[in-house]
């Protein structure tokens, strides 16, 4: 006799709390960990700036030099456009579509400014910013960049002209995407055509939700979700169906939780309560290099 | 007594053997506070009657010169206190007095300490250590101003307020080092290439 697989169920579908501005170029609801107590490991942070209109000037604006250590930086571009640099002097521009995951691990010093050409026009503005925490042994390795550009993204076609999945990390359908992660996960947008089904299988213990980035969406044929709502799954059953109930971009969120504990001051993700002195005290002291503001 | 005045009866416990009774006896004394980021608390030129001890968050105290420029005084975050020393007097004060994040803070009458030795003479012992500790403060504060470099002052600080250079901006570090920002930026960078190893 075949089991048949059950459907992961919805927890619950949360409103996009109030905003707030991270220095002033990005106004993000922080969907958790403040917004919402929800499990949602590996993923530690979601910053989600809804769709706003930025007036053109000469300045840019955005967030100046600041340090992370122990954890991943991903940000996910869907309007508007973010230019970066680190004090291991990389640089680049984030345009829509495309993702940085950025591997801050043992320390790095960035700053993250609306584009230059962005700024002088204006806009529409609308990105995901998260924080991926990385287990304990990864934490102090060496800092690293993977730039996924929308053009290169891995693709899944889905059946009937339904859409497209594009994989960021991990996998869906035998696809997997190019960037390398360090704990099991899948990083999907699904961009839907009205009517389109795509439909996941995530193992019960992954913590799952999907953010809605826009459109509006029925989820297991029943809840339906729309533009600026997040979506958390139960840790009951694996099968969840997507369907657009008009052209809708979805983010999907789903990985293995990090079972470790816990300690973290502003942009520090560590285990202990000395670990984050440490990173201060390295901080401070320089050993996170140098960043012109 | 209100859960909130729990840190403030831990912190006075690790200084002076005050026992729950006692604390009790005090503590309707004290008023627990809220400022938002950036309210002004005291302007130069009005009387504080009170001083602050701040429990979440971060006040401080500067100056303005008559070129407008801020000098910061102190910065008072979590366990430190923060008083304007004219208003025992009651004269006017030469500071200002503002919250730089959401801050909650305990604030108690400049009598405060007089009244509780009263009740609780080990108060005294804590009043006569805090002086002290706040004059040897003033007097390491003034030396350094006088004469150490800039990192120098830059390495004091953040021994002296480890967390602050993640919560305030660089030109209020340089405003209470007395050093100019470029200086500041100049003595991070130098730090950087003797510590920095890639």
């Amino acid at each position: 006799m075949q089991m048949e697989a059950k459907t992961k169920a919805v927890s619950a579908i949360l409103n996009a709390p109030a905003p707030h501005m991270v220095g002033d170029g990005f106004r993000v609801h922080n969907f958790f960990p403040k917004g919402y107590k929800i499990k949602m490991s590996p993923f530690f942070m979601l910053d989600y700036n809804s769709k706003i209109e930025f007036s053109a000037r000469n300045e840019p604006r955005g967030v100046g030099v600041h340090p992370h250590r122990g954890f991943e930086t991903v940000t996910i571009a869907y309007h508007g456009a973010v230019a970066h640099h680190d004090s291991a002097g990389n640089s680049g521009i984030i345009y829509p579509g495309d993702v940085q995951w950025m591997t801050a691990a043992s320390g790095i010093l960035h700053k993250e400014y609306h584009e230059e050409q962005f700024t002088k026009k204006g806009g529409a503005f609308q990105m995901v910013q998260l924080w991926v925490n990385l287990p304990a042994k990864y934490k102090m390795s060496t800092p690293k960049y993977q730039d996924v550009k929308h053009s290169d993204m891995a693709k899944y076609n889905l059946d009937n002209d339904g859409g497209v999945i594009e994989v960021i990390a991990g996998e869906y359908n035998g696809i997997k995407g190019s960037a390398n992660t360090f704990s099991p996960l899948n990083l999907l947008n699904a961009r839907l055509n009205k009517g389109g089904k795509a439909y996941f299988d995530f193992p019960e213990e992954y913590n799952t939700g999907f953010v809605i980035i826009e459109g509006s969406v029925k989820i297991n044929g029943a809840e339906t979700a729309k533009t600026d709502q997040f979506v958390h799954f139960k840790n009951e059953g694996s099968k969840i169906e997507l369907e657009a109930l008009e052209n809708s971009v979805v983010l999907v969120l789903s990985g293995d939780p990090i079972n470790e504990p816990i300690a973290q001051y502003g942009p520090f993700l560590m285990n202990t309560s000395e670990e984050i002195q440490q990173a201060i005290s390295d901080y401070n002291q320089g050993k996170f290099g140098y960043l012109e503001e | 007594m209100t859960a909130i005045l729990e840190p403030f009866k831990a912190y006075l416990q690790k200084k002076v053997a005050i026992t729950d009774d006692q604390f009790n006896l005090i503590s309707d004394k004290l008023k627990v506070k809220t400022f938002d980021k950036n309210e002004m608390i005291l302007m130069k030129g009005e009387v504080l009657s009170n001083g602050f001890f701040v429990l979440n968050g971060l006040l401080r105290s500067y100056s303005i010169d008559s070129k407008g420029k801020t000098h910061i005084i102190q910065f008072a975050p979590e366990q430190w206190w923060l008083s304007e020393r004219n208003g025992m007097f009651n004269e006017a004060s030469e500071f200002f007095i503002d919250a730089i994040e959401p801050t909650t803070a305990i604030t108690m009458n400049r009598d405060f300490m007089n009244d509780a030795a009263k009740h609780v003479p080990c108060m005294n012992d804590l009043n006569s250590t805090m002086l002290n500790n706040s004059i040897r403060f003033m007097q390491k504060r003034i030396n350094m101003l006088l004469s150490a470099t800039a990192e120098e002052r830059y390495l004091n600080f953040i021994q002296l307020y480890p967390n602050l250079t993640l919560r305030v901006p660089q030109w209020m570090i340089a405003s209470y080092l007395g050093i100019t920002p470029e200086s500041l930026s100049r003595v991070r960078k130098d730090l950087a290439h003797k510590h920095f190893r890639p």
